[in-house]
């Protein structure tokens, strides 16, 4: 196993898109530790911030890290990361597979644009977890993306395709989705503003929008094939799903053809 | 003018010193406010490559609602004076554009060019106060608030939402309509809100001409957003770290950046007035304040105080026309010769600070510095 241990709390935020196991692997340690991490004109190494230990292989371990480290796991394809500490913004973006363990919590966009793999988040994730950054096409986009705590607003805005568990959400969560599928415990007020499609399912919910219109109570199998999915992921989520469940269809103010189960009574 | 460090008068020429010497010494600097003529922002912009600054303009939130949802969906949007020559529907939609005055305009005059003219001219409120100089029809915000009323709107403009609705009467009003404008402020409805809009007003043109009409903010947002496209082609939340303009609205948030840390010395610009950031103080920063009297500046706002001239008062200037929606020359109104623009004084702080660079004082080290200087 490879491992990155951070040296002290970095004075600037780092940025670590690309440092997989894979591309790791190719490096002796002399020259990863002069890859280019830091984001000022100061022109921080990796080996500046980090002792190195690497042997090759497609675990990698990154230890001590902090809120400071940007893009963790970003372009991961395969191999998996294993993160003691918190880290920033852009958790594993863009990841195509592999897998990446979080100790602590994420910073906002984790997740982002990620098409395949799995992101777990021991801890609490920032805004639109799962969502898409300024401008982008799609937020998560078929990577697997769980969180065992708290999430900010926007959880999965405009997701495109994958699977989102969280604990509890903030406001709006499942913005924009484009498709996809997210299960919480709990989330915000007005989930779902401006869906397309895609599928929210909650145990308990906030203020719903008045263009979610209510269909009556669902027996769908489509539900019980998800809920044996999730069953080894979360089986709190697939708990969940097994319940008896009411549906809401919405976003009415776009194509309408997202939906919002919640446990019926 | 008058500069003041550490709150002590000074020489200008001592304060530009001051000013490229803290500048450049800094790790990562930030350049904020951005509240000024459009000259002296190309000059922050410049300052902000060659020390490798990140920017956040004063209106960096209420521009990023819009600049959010444009980035998300495009918008069709349209200016005051085409409201004015083209509308024969106005929605004012919540409490900013009553406060704008640009509605009592709007009311006072019908379409007189384009497919609409010689039609009435009907102004009708979705939120907001109202105001009983303009006569206008109030329609009732949803419970669940505005951008959900944006929202509820244009399902029923589009047939999704049916049924008796105390907004069904406003969407056929909409839909009806030969050249509807729907007068907005991003920040009030937020960026989902506005996308939602601008979803709505996309509909719309599917049948009818329909625009939005969003109202600039107070602190030349938009002409910043301009210099910044012409400069990076990117919005102006960028960062020059790494030579290269990064654009990254979360990043380079300067309150973020700030209340994290992540800054340690900062410029601000603010020619025009503008609420100045309790950071000022704490940080050591760099403050332009444009002031029509030597007076009005205290001096103890930040470490290095220079004071400007107001542009197009002390001089003629590039300043953003909320009537033309555009950048627009502003003659001088009260021309003061010895009044130097925030430009100027720019440039000079860039000139030093690229010789303290060059000098070694400060900047960029050895490729591989030592471990452990992280």
């Amino acid at each position: 196993m490879s491992v990155l241990t951070l040296r002290e709390a970095p004075p600037e935020r780092l940025d670590l898109a690309g440092l997989t196991p894979a591309f790791l692997a190719g490096l002796s340690e002399i020259e990863a530790a002069r890859l280019p991490v830091g984001t000022s004109r100061r022109g921080l190494t990796l080996g500046d911030c980090f002792a190195l230990t690497l042997d090759g292989s497609d675990d990698l371990r990154i230890l001590g890290a902090t809120d400071r480290l940007d893009r963790v796991g970003a372009g991961l394809a395969a191999g998996r990361i294993v993160v003691e500490g918190d880290v920033g913004q852009r958790l594993g973006a863009g990841m195509t597979g592999g897998s990446l363990e979080i100790g602590g919590s994420a910073g906002p966009f984790a997740g982002t644009a990620a098409t395949g793999g799995t992101i777990r988040i021991a801890g609490d994730a920032g805004e639109s977890a799962g969502g898409a950054v300024h401008g982008a096409a799609a937020g998560l986009d078929g990577a697997t993306l769980v969180i065992g705590g708290t999430t900010g607003e926007r959880l999965g805005d405009r997701m495109r395709a994958g699977l989102i568990v969280a604990k509890r959400a903030g406001a709006h969560a499942g913005a924009r989705m484009i498709a996809g599928t997210i299960v919480a415990e709990e989330i915000g007020d007005h989930p779902g503003y401006g869906m397309r499609r895609g599928t929210l399912v909650a145990a308990r919910h906030g203020a719903l929008l008045p263009t979610f219109a209510e269909t009556g109570r669902q027996d769908l199998v489509v539900l019980r094939l998800m809920a044996r999915s999730l069953a080894r992921l979360s089986p709190e989520a697939a708990a969940l799903l097994r319940a008896p469940l009411r549906r809401h269809s919405g976003d009415l103010a776009t194509l309408g053809k997202g939906e919002l189960f919640t446990p019926e009574g | 003018m008058t500069a003041w460090i550490d709150g002590q008068a000074v020489e200008r020429d001592a304060a530009v010193a001051a000013a490229a010497a803290l500048l450049a010494g800094a790790r990562a600097p930030l350049v904020a406010g951005l509240c000024a003529e459009a000259a002296a922002v190309q000059a922050a912009f410049d300052l902000a490559r060659a020390i490798g600054a990140s920017l956040d303009p004063a209106a960096g939130a209420p521009l990023y609602a819009d600049l959010g949802a444009l980035a998300a969906g495009g918008a069709m949007t349209t200016t005051p004076a085409e409201a004015r020559g083209r509308a024969d529907l106005v929605l004012a939609l919540g409490r900013a554009p009553w406060a704008s005055g640009l509605l009592h305009d709007l009311a006072a005059e019908g379409p007189v060019r384009g497919r609409a003219a010689g039609r009435p001219r009907a102004v009708v409120a979705l939120g907001g106060p109202g105001d009983g100089g303009v006569q206008h029809v109030a329609y009732p915000v949803d419970a669940a608030g505005l951008p959900a009323s944006v929202g509820l709107l244009r399902g029923l403009v589009a047939g999704r939402v049916a049924g008796p609705h105390p907004l069904a009467d406003l969407a056929v009003r909409l839909r009806e309509a030969l050249y509807g404008v729907v007068v907005v402020d991003p920040a009030e409805i937020g960026a989902l809100g506005t996308e939602m809009l601008n979803g709505l007003v996309k509909d719309l043109n599917e049948t009818t001409r329909c625009f939005a009409l969003p109202l600039g903010d107070p602190h030349q947002g938009r002409a910043v957003a301009q210099v910044a496209a012409w400069s990076t082609g990117q919005g102006p939340r960028v960062g020059f770290g790494r030579g290269h303009p990064e654009h990254d609205p979360w990043r380079f948030d300067a309150a973020r950046q700030v209340a994290a840390g992540e800054v340690d010395a900062a410029l601000w610009l603010a020619s025009l007035p503008a609420p100045l950031p309790a950071w000022t103080r704490n940080l050591p920063t760099v403050a332009l304040l444009g002031a029509s009297q030597d007076d009005a500046i205290r001096g103890d706002e930040a470490r290095v105080v220079i004071g400007v001239g107001v542009p197009g008062e002390a001089f003629g200037a590039a300043l953003w026309h909320p009537g033309r929606a555009a950048i627009a020359w502003h003659e001088a109104t009260a021309p003061r010769p010895a009044a130097s623009p925030a430009a100027a004084i720019l440039a000079e702080i860039l000139t030093q600070t690229s010789a303290d660079l060059r000098s070694g004082l400060a900047g960029r080290p050895a490729p591989h510095p030592e471990p452990a200087s992280c």
